[in-house]
């Protein structure tokens, strides 16, 4: 028995060898067949080869997979374009696609007439998966049936699906759209501790469960932790802009300069950056205290004042201006004198100027430039002559 | 044992037979025709391949040592459509004498079948780093070891375009398809990237925004960016300035307008003039878009634009809410392979 299912298996194989000698790789469905050599009796060799393909077209057409079933036909008449069973097998089965396809469409168009988008799209993918290249179908997926948000709800005891519908939807005959999305029995029963998914209906109010107050977890197995089921929603990303992070690097690092320099190219970008207006604010005050500490006041006090120029209230601005102002004055009427006492009397005047600038009110650095342009006066009179 | 021998014998003769008859040309890559007249049998040679060919489909019979790759070089004339051949048999490589059935066009052009449909994973980055820092610098070891597992498991890394294609009804993928792609435009990703990509044969797409072009210390200039398109990595937009492009609490509606038109449009023209070539993919900052912002991108010329949705995208997602897996610095291979699910299991009957 084995031994002779082999003998046709290898015969088979010798034969259609053959038919690649005459029938290269150009040859059409309907070319012109091989010419077979005288054979023993038995079914035709290409009859043979397509056998398990009629087989397995049947099989698959029996257990729904229509697409692979037609495939399997249009394979066996690869082999056997003669096949009359594969041909009509073949037509049988792509009008039946194509009944059952509109067929889809009508149930997935009166799912959307009643509202239930989850339905529609089941039906819609139904016939997709009986026609993948049917670009009405997709285009219905991707528009008037496309996938709106959803809830998941865990059921507590007393819930129904009138009373979730009335919750959500503030209507309790929506009670269908939910018994179909979740794909429940008749008359369901629900059981505490599972979950349902609640869609978003278009065009209805969607209310959103009001937040309960955090509580110690309810003890017990009956409730079980609403699982996420992949098109949940993401939680917030964490994505960042990435110059806001740079800046904030630089200001952990107190690296001032760096940290107002990325902030300054960002609200170029984006004046009304809220996160980057408050952290300027940030690096400014700190780096405004810091250049104070570091005697370096001039600095200090056009900080604070861009900072002031910004917010005249931030934190205690108010108070560290009139501060770093007066130690800048200090500084530059010290570094008058000491200039003066060098002899250096353009450059002790520019200090003074420079603490006018400050303290228009200053009037020892007056007093000083007075004195000091008259001594300048005298001395290039006594040089000319 | 006695079987085998008939079988050897019958086989020898009637493809001598055949080999004899006068107008045969002589076969085509076939291993040498046994002697006319074989009285004991030989070593047993492989009989001649079968090819019967339709409009739809070839099927072959595999000779010792054939594989995806050399079927798909041999009848579909290009090893790169191998996957194909592996797609529709399930396999890589053959035994001599097992029946291959090439498939000569796309078969299931959506990948939805009676009990699923075909998931596209894209994976979204940001910096890379010689270590990790935060949730979206990644060690360049850990992107290293997540690249070298999408080879080693298969995974076949298809550019954005290729995935556009496939949404829109213009080819079908293999079935192991995934998307890499590089949101802001750091420095990182020329020295810890691309250098590894091209290693491995994969390639990535860059969403950069235009006001990061060339300003923080760590950000890719116009030139990484027009060198980086000359290697093939695709580069499109990312916003302006990474604001947030819903409407805010405090603007109103013509602001909101003004501000998405210079948020979506602005990259576009800076593109045209930087790179000398049009852009149309976009990557919502902080993956966020509502109803009005998709309008908008769509009216300003987008074709695809993307999330932060953790899951695969089916052939027929929303072109322009196409989802997106982002992958943390914090995430295990193991979590990053949850990351790689290509298909979704449900019965459509």
């Amino acid at each position: 028995m084995r031994a002779g299912r082999l003998v046709v298996v290898g015969l088979a194989f010798a034969l259609s060898a053959c038919a690649t000698t005459e029938a290269p790789r150009t040859v059409a469905p309907e070319a012109p067949r091989v010419v077979t050599p005288p054979q023993p009796a038995g079914p035709p060799i290409r009859q043979t080869l397509a056998a398990p393909h009629l087989a397995r077209a049947a099989e698959l057409e029996r257990d729904g997979f229509l697409r692979r079933a037609l495939d399997e036909w249009k394979i066996a008449r690869t082999i056997d374009p003669d096949s009359a069973a594969a041909r009509e097998g073949q037509a049988k089965l792509t009008a039946r696609i194509e009944g059952l396809v509109a067929e889809r469409v009508t149930e997935a168009r009166a799912a959307l007439a009643r509202a239930s988008v989850a339905e529609a799209r089941r039906r819609l993918l139904a016939a997709l998966a009986l026609d993948p290249g049917n670009r009405s179908i997709v285009a219905m997926l991707q528009n008037e049936a496309r996938e709106g948000e959803f809830l998941i709800h865990t059921v507590r005891a007393g819930d129904t699906l009138a009373a979730l519908a009335e919750r959500y939807y503030g209507d309790r005959s929506r009670l269908e759209v939910i018994w179909e999305t979740n794909q429940l029995p008749p008359n369901p029963r629900l059981v505490v501790g599972t979950t349902l998914k609640i869609p978003e209906i278009p065009g209805l109010p969607f209310a959103r469960p009001r937040p309960v107050a955090p509580g110690p977890p309810a003890p017990g197995p009956t409730v079980v932790a609403p699982s996420r089921p992949d098109s949940a929603r993401e939680e917030a990303p964490p994505e960042v802009n990435p110059l806001i992070a740079e800046a904030r690097e630089a200001l952990e690092r107190n690296d001032y300069p760096v940290a107002l320099g990325d902030l300054d190219k960002l609200l170029a970008g984006d004046p009304a950056n809220r996160e980057g207006l408050t952290l300027k604010k940030l690096a400014l005050y700190r780096h405004g205290k810091n250049l104070f500490d570091q005697k370096n006041y001039d600095a200090s006090y056009k900080t604070l004042t861009t900072l002031a120029r910004l917010q005249s209230d931030y934190e205690d601005v108010g108070k560290l201006i009139p501060q770093t102002r007066g130690r800048a004055v200090e500084q530059h009427y010290q570094s008058g004198i000491r200039l003066y006492r060098e002899e250096k009397l353009p450059q002790a005047i520019a200090e003074w100027k420079v603490v006018l600038d400050l303290d228009p009110d200053h009037a020892n650095a007056k007093k000083n430039i007075d004195q000091a342009e008259r001594l300048l006066k005298g001395l290039e009179q006594r040089k000319k002559k | 044992m006695s079987a085998r021998l008939l079988l050897v014998v019958l086989a020898t003769l009637v493809t001598a037979a055949c080999a004899t008859a006068p107008t045969a040309p002589p076969p085509v890559a076939a291993p040498p025709t046994p002697a006319p007249v074989a009285r004991v049998a030989p070593p047993p040679p492989e009989p001649v391949p079968a090819i019967f060919k339709s409009d739809d489909f070839i099927v072959v019979t595999a000779k010792a040592g054939d594989t995806a790759e050399s079927l798909a070089t041999q009848h579909l004339g290009a090893a790169a459509k191998s996957w194909m051949i592996e797609d529709y048999m399930g396999a890589r490589a053959f035994t001599a004498g097992q029946r291959v059935i090439i498939p000569l066009k796309p078969w299931n052009p959506t990948g939805v079948e009676a009990n699923g449909y075909q998931l596209v994973p894209i994976l979204c980055y940001h910096n890379l780093g010689p270590q990790a820092k935060g949730r979206l610098l990644l060690g360049a070891s850990q992107f290293e070891q997540q690249m070298r597992y999408l080879k080693a498991e298969g995974y076949r890394v298809i550019s954005l375009g290729e995935f556009i294609e496939w949404m829109e009804g213009k080819r079908q993928l293999p079935k192991r398809s995934v998307v890499i792609t590089f949101d802001d435009g750091y420095r990182a990703f020329r020295e810890f990237a691309s250098p590894l990509l091209k290693e491995l044969g994969f390639t990535a797409t860059l969403f950069v925004y235009t006001d990061y072009i060339g300003a923080g210390r760590n950000a890719l200039a116009w030139d990484d960016l027009k060198t980086l398109a000359a290697e093939g990595f695709d580069v499109q937009a990312h916003s302006k300035t990474h604001g947030d492009l819903r409407r805010a609490k405090d603007e109103t509606e013509a602001q909101h307008a003004q501000r998405l038109q210079v948020e979506l449009a602005e990259p576009l023209k800076l593109f045209q003039r930087h790179l000398g070539r049009s852009i149309d993919r976009l990557a919502y900052p902080y993956g966020s878009a509502d109803d009005d912002v998709v309008a908008k991108a769509k009216t300003v010329g987008y074709v695809a634009a993307f999330t932060v949705r953790r899951q695969g995208s089916p052939a027929f997602v929303q072109p322009l809410r196409v989802n997106r897996s982002q992958i943390y610095s914090e995430m295990s291979l193991e979590d990053f392979a949850k990351n790689l699910n290509v298909y979704h299991q449900e019965d459509l009957r």
